[in-house]
């Protein structure tokens, strides 16, 4: 299940400074977009925004038919946080059932969603006995327990190295083939961005405002080998000229 | 190497031969009579000849203690959810809190003395009143510890605040909750003791004060070594209960 997103005139003032100017956007039902840009430039206020965990300042937010409050009194949204949610406490598939629990609603047995992210026999584990890229998974999986219809993701694989983190980018679109979700992921990692994402939503600094939407025009699930492709290269280097040229005027 | 029955004699027998060695030093070079200071073996003894009045006084004060202690936690740890529920009223009520941690307690028990006679209820009281601030303390910040990803994960869940408070704020709260119980717990105790020896006619205090009067330097002493193991007890008891329930240990059940 999946379900467009709208993002009409939103902004966020934090007192006296702008976080985020206002900002546009239709997404699709099962639209991958990722938000991209330096650090502080209101691409996780954006999000926050959409999770209804911050208001905005001005526009609105639209979730199929629904306001992002109604949305998230729904349990339409998931969320996946830089670091890792999981109850230090639980078992791993006690993690994930908690989700259920609290949302009142079983999107997937939580065994075969354990199992289909690679944690077969890790179940009965506890976060701190469980790996960087394992707790990640966890936290994934913990996250889309109840099935959402929009998963929100905010830097998911920054704790993990350069090689884990491609290893559990490939994962994760396969995943995502299985059962489809509208996601907005945001990263200051081009590369992951190109990767994964329909488009990318390239912001500038303080005071956060997108610059530019860049699409990747090219399918998804993508092979690991796509990192090669000419278009790839293309579009992170003209990614990586709009961040960077930014940086220098600002 | 040392094997671990030799470690552990050596963690008990040191601290035991360091105070009887100080003891018999200070009974040497001090000079003073033995209702003052008695010999270790003669405080034994009295511990043993008089064990059933002393057992019967030491029941009174552990009624005082455990029920005092109880409602320091009732006080303590429902003030500290009320003060998260409802913010304005930690404004409205912590400078009372504060201020009751401030007066003497010896004022506290004498006004309690008045208002109450020699009950249990005014012994409890103040028991209560001397303890239910380090549990306030502890579990308000322990509350505010949780994790702030935990939390956002249980508001785009939509949980209640019932769900957050038990299943993430509290369970974040465990370690600090109990760590205040090593303060109230052993405390609880002395302040009970305290007590009965200024308003009580039953309870350890009771029993020291009667005997100060009795020029029984020695059953003073003998109360005095009960009451010190008591809340060594109660203290070892709490932290090694802490140990079992903080998650933070890596507990494999």
């Amino acid at each position: 299940m999946a379900s467009p997103v709208s993002i009409r005139g939103v902004s966020r003032q934090f007192g006296a400074t702008t976080a985020l100017q206002e900002t546009s956007l239709e997404v699709a039902a099962g639209e991958f977009i990722a938000l991209v840009g330096p650090s502080g430039c209101g691409k996780t206020t954006l999000l926050r925004i959409v999770a209804d965990l911050v208001a905005p300042s001005t526009g609105e937010v639209r979730i199929g038919s629904d306001s992002a409050a109604e949305a998230r009194r729904k349990r339409l949204l998931g969320l996946v946080s830089q670091r890792p949610a999981v109850l230090p406490w639980k078992r791993a598939i006690d993690d994930v059932r908690f989700t259920q629990k609290i949302a009142g609603r079983v999107g997937f047995d939580a065994g075969a969603v354990l199992r289909q992210f690679g944690l077969e026999g890790h179940e009965g584990k506890r976060a701190r006995q469980l790996s960087g890229g394992m707790l990640q998974r966890v936290n994934i999986a913990s996250a889309m327990a109840h099935d959402p219809s929009v998963l929100l993701m905010d830097e998911p694989f920054s704790a993990l190295d350069e090689m884990k983190r491609e290893e559990i980018g490939v994962w994760f679109d396969g995943e995502l083939a299985q059962r489809p979700k509208t996601v907005l992921f945001v990263t200051h990692h081009i590369d992951e961005a190109v990767m994964l994402a329909d488009k990318l939503l390239v912001f500038s600094p303080a005071p956060g405002r997108v610059v530019e939407i860049v699409p990747v025009p090219v399918p998804r699930p993508r092979p690991p080998a796509f990192r090669q492709d000419p278009r790839f290269v293309a579009i992170a280097g003209h990614v990586r000229g709009l961040l960077m040229h930014k940086s220098d005027a600002a | 190497m040392t094997s671990p029955v030799v470690s552990w004699s050596v963690r008990i027998l040191a601290p035991v031969v360091s105070v009887l060695g100080l003891w018999y030093l200070a009974i040497f070079f001090s000079g003073l009579p033995a209702f003052v200071i008695p010999r270790p073996e003669r405080v034994l003894e009295v511990l043993w000849v008089d064990h059933a009045l002393i057992l019967e006084h030491l029941w009174a004060t552990l009624e005082v203690a455990a029920v005092g202690f109880l409602w320091a936690n009732i006080v303590g740890i429902g003030l500290a959810i009320l003060f998260d529920l409802l913010p304005f009223t930690r404004h409205l009520l912590m400078p009372a809190a504060i201020t009751l941690r401030n007066v003497p307690y010896i004022a506290l028990i004498s006004v309690l003395m008045l208002a109450f006679g020699d009950s249990i209820l005014s012994k409890t009281a103040i028991v209560a009143l001397s303890g239910f601030f380090p549990v306030l303390v502890n579990t308000l910040q322990g509350l505010r510890s949780a994790d702030e990803v935990q939390l956002d994960r249980m508001r785009i869940l939509n949980a209640s605040w019932w769900q957050t408070f038990s299943q993430v704020r509290l369970p974040y709260a465990l370690p600090a909750i109990v760590a205040a119980q090593e303060i109230t717990g052993s405390s609880s105790i002395i302040v009970a003791i305290a007590a009965e020896w200024m308003i009580s006619s039953t309870g350890l205090g009771y029993l020291i004060n009667n005997a100060m009067q009795n020029y029984r330097g020695d059953r003073v002493y003998a109360v005095a070594l009960l009451a010190t193991a008591l809340s060594f007890l109660i203290y070892s008891f709490v932290s090694w209960l802490g140990r079992r329930l903080d998650w933070r240990a890596d507990t494999r059940r």
